[in-house]
């Protein structure tokens, strides 16, 4: 017999929590982030034309990665989380 | 050189013997494809021993994905890589490297541009540890080259998670994905060594760490002048295909750069000819869809460099003696998002610390 070793690496275990819930979005305000890659501002349009139909939404903002290899700018996320009921994110390429 | 009498805190799995063991990384989705060497305690406390590590030391953090890589798990993926433990030192400085926030780790392991992680080793110890820096350099034959450059992927993959289909989404990605480890050919350049451009001293070993696409080969015999070479070279960093603001490694053949300082260039004049000439009309770029909008009359006439500057350009002198055939390699990145970043080799390898 031998014994072998694993290489992997797990993830470390980190806490957070879940914001709370806004139950519906009438009179939300909207945050849509987009990754920079094409289409991704396609697709965040597309959720705020499909979102219209179902509440009467309150203002929207557009935001965008400068990025889309890295995280989002601290202030990009400030001012979300500032102004923002919710915030849909959405991956183009 | 010194022995931690710290335990490692790996998981161990027993199996009956060395082929079932190579089954079992196989099995478990621990190899890149390839047969792996088993990784015993014996293997990964030499490796340890080489760095003058202990082996819960944490020499990369990816905060994305948040994994702290350890030093026991650096020596884990050197074994099954076939590193000998002397290469540790090599694997801890580029890791290092890696985990610059100018490398922009996770990007560059994950993208769909499918990048792999160039290594470009200076300094005396290439001679130390046989790196090969000469004939067939980016292909096979070296143990120092194929292992080094394979046990970086290892890591990517087995340690960083970067799985293909899964946080690995490369469209194709590209052979040296599977091992991309070269030398720098330093008594063949008339000029100074990269690790000197990059400001370091003549007689420090370093690595330089690049998210790279494949080596795009540069053909030229029949001319034998350096406006011949910078002429092919150039239009090669132009070709639509990379074209981008990102950097260039350029690897030119022992061959083309003599020819280049018989003719009077020097390294900062080349790369300031080479930024001058690979260029291409905006017009070109949106035709080729490598920017959004249609044409209009002023496009024509405004002209996109590749890269930013001069200093974009790393050249490197690489290959065996005969044949005109250089080498030019774009950069992951399409801008500035993942730059080519240096680090000494030092035997006692101290990390800096975390990623982005």
């Amino acid at each position: 017999m031998i014994r072998i070793l694993d290489p992997t690496v797990a993830p470390e275990p980190t806490e957070s929590t879940l914001a709370k819930r806004v139950g519906d979005l009438d009179g939300k305000v909207v945050g849509l982030l987009s990754n920079s890659k094409v289409n991704g501002d396609v697709l965040l349009d597309l959720v705020r034309e499909e979102l219209a139909t179902h509440y009467r939404l309150g203002d929207v903002v557009i935001m965008t990665k400068s990025s889309a290899s890295r995280v989002a700018d601290d202030a990009v996320l400030d001012t979300l989380a500032r102004r923002c009921d919710v915030v849909v994110t959405a991956v183009g390429d | 050189m010194r022995s931690s009498p710290a335990r490692l805190t790996a998981d161990a799995l027993s199996v009956p013997g060395w082929p079932e063991a190579v089954e079992t990384y196989f099995d478990r989705g621990w190899s890149d494809g390839l047969p792996v060497v088993p990784a015993t305690e014996d293997s990964v406390r030499a490796c340890l021993d080489a760095a003058g590590l202990d082996p819960g030391t944490v020499v990369l953090t990816e905060p994305v994905r948040r994994r702290a890589v350890t030093a026991e798990k650096v020596a884990i993926n050197a074994v099954l890589a076939g590193c000998r433990p002397e290469y540790m030192p090599v694997l801890l400085a580029a890791l290092d490297a890696m985990a610059d926030s100018a490398f922009t780790l996770h990007g560059a392991i994950t993208s769909t541009g499918g990048s792999a992680s160039l290594l470009i080793v200076n300094g005396p110890v290439r001679h130390a540890l046989a790196f090969n820096s000469g004939t067939n350099v980016f292909g096979p034959g070296w143990r120092a080259n194929a292992t080094v450059g394979r046990a970086i992927r290892l890591i990517t993959l087995n340690a960083l998670g970067a799985q293909p289909g899964v946080l690995d989404r490369s469209t194709q990605g590209h052979p040296g994905k599977y091992a991309y480890c070269i030398a720098e050919n330093e008594e063949e350049n008339p000029w100074e060594p990269l690790h000197v451009t990059r400001g370091f001293a003549r007689g420090a070993s370093t690595v330089t760490v690049f998210a790279a696409e494949g080596p795009h080969n540069v053909l030229s015999h029949y001319g034998a002048t350096a406006d011949a070479i910078i002429l092919a070279i150039a239009d090669s960093m132009a070709g639509l295909g990379s074209f981008s603001r990102g950097e260039s490694v350029v690897v030119l053949a022992p061959e083309h750069v003599a020819m280049l300082a018989r003719d009077g260039w020097t390294k900062p004049r080349l790369r300031e000819a080479l930024y001058a000439r690979a260029r291409r009309t905006r017009a070109d770029l949106k035709r080729g869809g490598k920017v959004a909008g249609a044409v209009t009359p002023d496009d024509e006439t405004h002209w996109v460099h590749r890269g930013t500057g001069a200093d974009d350009i790393h050249i490197v002198v690489a290959g065996g003696g005969a044949g005109g055939h250089s080498a030019f390699i774009p950069s992951w990145s399409r801008e500035r998002n993942s730059l080519a970043v240096t680090r000494e080799i030092r035997l006692a390898a101290i990390p800096r610390g975390g990623a982005s």
